[in-house]
């Protein structure tokens, strides 16, 4: 029988997944897997249970965060909500090297700016940020809109009528939300405490930047290390790497036995409002735990970020201070690495997302609408990713095709553009599924029978009707593409320089507020690209 | 003269399950076959495998005579070139295109030029009544009209084979039967053959040439609306097409003797044993023959519908609404031996 086009399309995935997901991991495994190696790595070093300490205290902060801002967002008659939440989100957009290094020129114990000023008021350092605490502090602000947006969606989706019932049973409000509604808030919690562990466990800017200048080391900032040694000791990095996946790969299947065992059908799909709970004077509590949240994630770093990149040096005696562009010439013109790097970011976003994009829609389709033993093994690829932490993957990557003959993309931005589809397929593959579902299929089948094959109609049905979910995926993957560290920073070389390579190279350099000019590009790039999104997602309404 | 769809021996199964066991039909040209059954039959799953939508694992299906599957010669041919149109349940009405787009679909696919296309879907459109439509958005419509997008999107390109898949169940009652005459009308002007799914038997008497009753999976009769409606072979038929007493009964010499000891007279010439006969509730005549109790009197606006009760036998009958029946009175009843079939299986 002559293969379906749809078998074709399976296979295909199935290939090219297959190629970018699990050659990385096994390449990890492979290289990492030396018994006497781990041993000695693991013994007389406070690096693995730093970075277990970094990967639990900062998950479960983010989500003790992020579930408090998703319940008063969600669930109170907070005033100006509709302002807030999208400002809640803003964290999710500025890279955390640069929240990191913002909070380093704020909080470091002796050249921190919030030490200056109360050592000049009142003779003493009010904080120090630099070790555990501090690399917790920032992380878990950087990750909380990750708990934020899951628990939201998991209480917006909430039938009502499972508190009603329980008020009408005899249940107080306070009764009701401790024994029902915290209950059925649990999976998407627990969902989100470990995407957000699996994502800090392999961490790298935030500690190298706030967590190192300490003396408190993680395995990400170990690897780095160790391959930025001469000679590069790569083994020993890939055995790391090998500790790092076993972590988080236990972490997943932790998370799939617990929600396995309690099955909650509070998901229908539907759309439901949520009761809103009068808060009465609390309210303006709430609202001010809500702004400070937005201060310390993003207003406040944001802003000193904007100063650096305009005052002549960081300093805090008015007296001293001069703004003009000069650092922003610097970079532009003396600095040579930013517009390489500028160009490379640019056009590895532009590839990246518009790759993930249609791969993204042909294993979406795929998973939703083929179910068979070929779709399951497509789907379980694509999220594959989901507990690989990104600097793993590099270090697979890195091991793949550093001696690589056969395909020589080491050294140019072709092996980057290898790591970051793995990284991103799960979030394009999971975004496009949600909107494939919403897709009735008889729509393509309407296709199928007028004449249109299959690519056809993936062409002129499937992607009209899914074009403001594919808009969404593409600017997202886009900004997060240029936010990359913690894979760019062990695949680039000095022709392959991107934009946060750049910005880490200037901050070890020492080159604050050139680093600053170019951080405020990067957002201006970012927002650039969300506004330009926005619009399109106006206009798709008007339509 | 080539069959329009030819069907043999189809089996389609969902892992373990046949949902589509050894399946044999024929539409012949211009014929209108109806697949007839209650949801879970198989009926969907069969009109899907003939468009090419659904894959057999076993089987063989002939379009105008061209194989499109054949399980032991290894043929799928792909639905888009099967050369068919469908009506869907959904209507299938693409949002982002207009309503002429929409019923243009079938000839851009296929690659047709628009010199060609748009006089044909301008007669297409002309013939369900929606030309002055053609530029709206088809989903400024409501559900009538989109069902007769998908109508005309179905008939424009000219297919001598259009599949049905329960087109009207989503109408409200009295759109409904507007529809259903429109859909015999055109079908006669234009000559196709169709294969319809239903689970509605007065839409499959009223529109079909045959109807094929499925349960299971398996096809349980064939055979002309009024073959069916007179002659159901099983229990199952019979209940599925609207027999409301179906009673089990001794059968011997012409005779059915039931649980409360009443001898019905029957034509029949099987073998004698036990048995069920059955009869609709308007061939009970009243007024004469054995008595009975009146159960129960539902009020159904043309009829009044009684529940008759003789010893361990109910039986459902109508009466005219002025007739003064009470509940808890006797009355005579009886059934002529030729509105009483007997039921073996």
């Amino acid at each position: 029988m002559k293969p379906r086009a749809e078998t074709l399309l399976t296979g295909a995935l199935l290939l090219l997944l297959g190629w970018l997901v699990m050659v990385p991991a096994a390449s990890v495994l492979v290289s990492g897997a030396d018994v006497t190696a781990l041993r000695r790595l693991l013994s007389g070093t406070a690096i693995l249970t730093n970075t277990l300490l970094m990967g639990a205290a900062t998950s479960l902060s983010a989500v003790a965060i992020g579930a408090a801002l998703a319940l008063v967002m969600a669930r109170t008659d907070l005033p100006g909500r509709g302002m807030l939440e999208p400002l809640t989100l803003l964290p999710l957009y500025v890279t955390p090297l640069l929240t990191a290094i913002a909070w380093s020129w704020l909080g470091s114990p002796r050249g921190g700016l919030v030490n200056l000023v109360t050592q000049r008021l009142a003779g003493f350092s009010l904080i120090d940020l630099h070790g555990a605490a501090g690399v917790v502090f920032v992380a878990s602000l950087a990750y909380a809109p990750v708990p934020f947006l899951l628990i939201a969606a998991g209480l917006r989706a909430m039938d009502p009528s499972l508190e009603d019932s329980a008020r009408v049973h005899g249940a107080s409000l306070r009764f009701a939300f401790a024994h029902v509604t915290l209950p059925l808030m649990l999976p998407s919690a627990l969902g989100a405490l470990v995407l957000v562990f699996v994502q800090t466990m392999g961490l790298f800017s935030i500690p190298a930047v706030l967590g190192v200048p300490g003396g408190f080391t993680v395995i990400a900032t170990e690897i780095y290390r160790l391959l930025n040694t001469y000679p590069p000791r790569l083994g020993q990095a890939a055995a790391w790497g090998l500790v790092l996946l076993a972590i988080t790969l236990l972490a997943v299947l932790l998370q799939n036995r617990l929600l396995a065992k309690r099955s909650f059908v509070t998901i229908t799909g539907k759309a439901f409002r949520p009761r809103l709970i009068a808060m009465g004077r609390a309210r303006w509590l709430l609202a001010g735990f809500v702004w400070l949240y937005i201060g310390l994630a993003v207003a406040l770093p944001v802003a000193t970020l904007i100063w650096a990149s305009l005052v002549n040096f960081l300093t805090i005696d008015p007296a001293l201070m001069a703004f003009d562009l000069r650092h922003f010439a610097y970079v532009l013109f003396t600095y040579p690495k930013a517009l390489m790097a500028a160009r490379n970011s640019l056009l590895l976003g532009v590839v990246t997302a518009s790759l993930i994009v249609a791969l993204s829609l042909g294993a979406g389709w795929v998973v939703v609408r083929r179910r068979n033993l070929g779709a399951t093994a497509v789907e379980y690829l694509a999220m594959a990713p989901l507990a690989i932490p990104s600097i793993v993957l590099a270090l697979g990557v890195l091991w793949t095709y550093a001696g690589l003959d056969l395909l020589p993309i080491y050294g140019t931005v072709a092996i980057l553009l290898v790591a970051y589809l793995a990284h991103f397929m799960p979030f394009g593959v999971r975004a496009l599924s949600g909107a494939l579902r919403q897709l009735h299929p008889e729509l393509e089948d309407a296709a199928r029978v007028s004449g249109a094959g299959l690519l056809h109609t993936l062409r002129r049905v499937v992607w009209p009707l899914t074009r403001p979910t594919l808009a969404a995926v593409w600017t997202l993957v886009f900004v997060l593409t240029l936010q990359e560290v913690s894979a760019s920073i062990l695949l680039y070389t000095s022709r392959s320089v991107v934009l946060s390579v750049a910005m880490f190279d200037l901050w070890e350099a020492g080159t604050l507020n050139g680093l600053a000019a170019l951080g405020v590009m990067q957002l201006a790039i970012t927002f650039a690209a969300l506004s330009l999104l926005a619009r399109f997602r106006q206009r798709g309404v008007a339509a | 003269m080539t069959d329009a769809v030819r069907v043999e021996e189809l089996v389609v199964t969902y892992g373990p399950v046949a949902a589509v066991d050894r399946v044999s039909f024929q539409v012949r040209e211009a014929e209108h076959l109806t697949l007839l059954g209650p949801s879970g039959c198989g009926k969907t799953t069969t009109l899907r495998a003939v468009a090419g939508l659904e894959r057999p694992s076993g089987g063989r299906i002939a379009i105008g005579g061209a194989s499109v599957f054949d399980g032991a010669r290894r043929i799928d041919v792909p639905p888009e070139a099967r050369g068919l149109s469908m009506v869907f349940q959904s209507y299938a009405i693409w949002p982002h295109m207009s309503v002429a787009e929409n019923v243009a679909f079938p000839f851009r696919a296929r690659g047709v030029a628009n010199s060609v296309a748009r006089p044909a879907v301008a007669r297409a459109l002309a013939l369900v009544d929606l030309a002055a439509y053609a530029d709206r958005s088809a989903t400024m419509l409501s559900g009538g009209q989109q069902q007769r997008v998908a109508l005309a999107r179905a008939i424009a390109f000219g297919t001598r084979l259009v599949l049905f898949d329960e087109p009207l169940s989503n109408l409200d009652a009295q759109l409904r039967l507007q529809m259903r005459e429109e859909l015999a009308d055109l079908r006669r002007r234009l000559g196709f053959a169709a294969i319809y799914v239903t689970h509605d038997q007065d839409e499959a008497f009223s529109l079909s040439d045959r109807i094929v009753l499925m349960r299971g999976g398996r096809i349980e009769q064939q055979g002309t609306p009024s073959d069916l409606h007179a002659a159901p072979r099983t229990r199952f038929a019979a209940a599925f097409l609207g027999v409301r007493n179906i009673i089990d009964a001794d059968i011997a010499h012409g005779h059915a003797t039931l649980a409360n000891g009443l001898l019905l007279p029957v034509r029949d010439d099987g073998p004698p044993g036990p048995a069920a006969i059955a009869f609709r509730p308007g061939a009970v005549v009243l007024g004469r023959g054995t008595p009975a109790t009146i159960e129960r009197v539902l009020f159904a606006g043309d009829q009044l519908q009684l529940l008759l009760r003789a010893g361990p036998v109910d039986v459902i009958a109508y009466a005219r609404p002025q007739s003064g029946l009470e509940e808890g009175t006797t009355i005579m009843w009886h059934v002529a031996a030729g509105d009483c079939r007997v039921l073996r299986e």
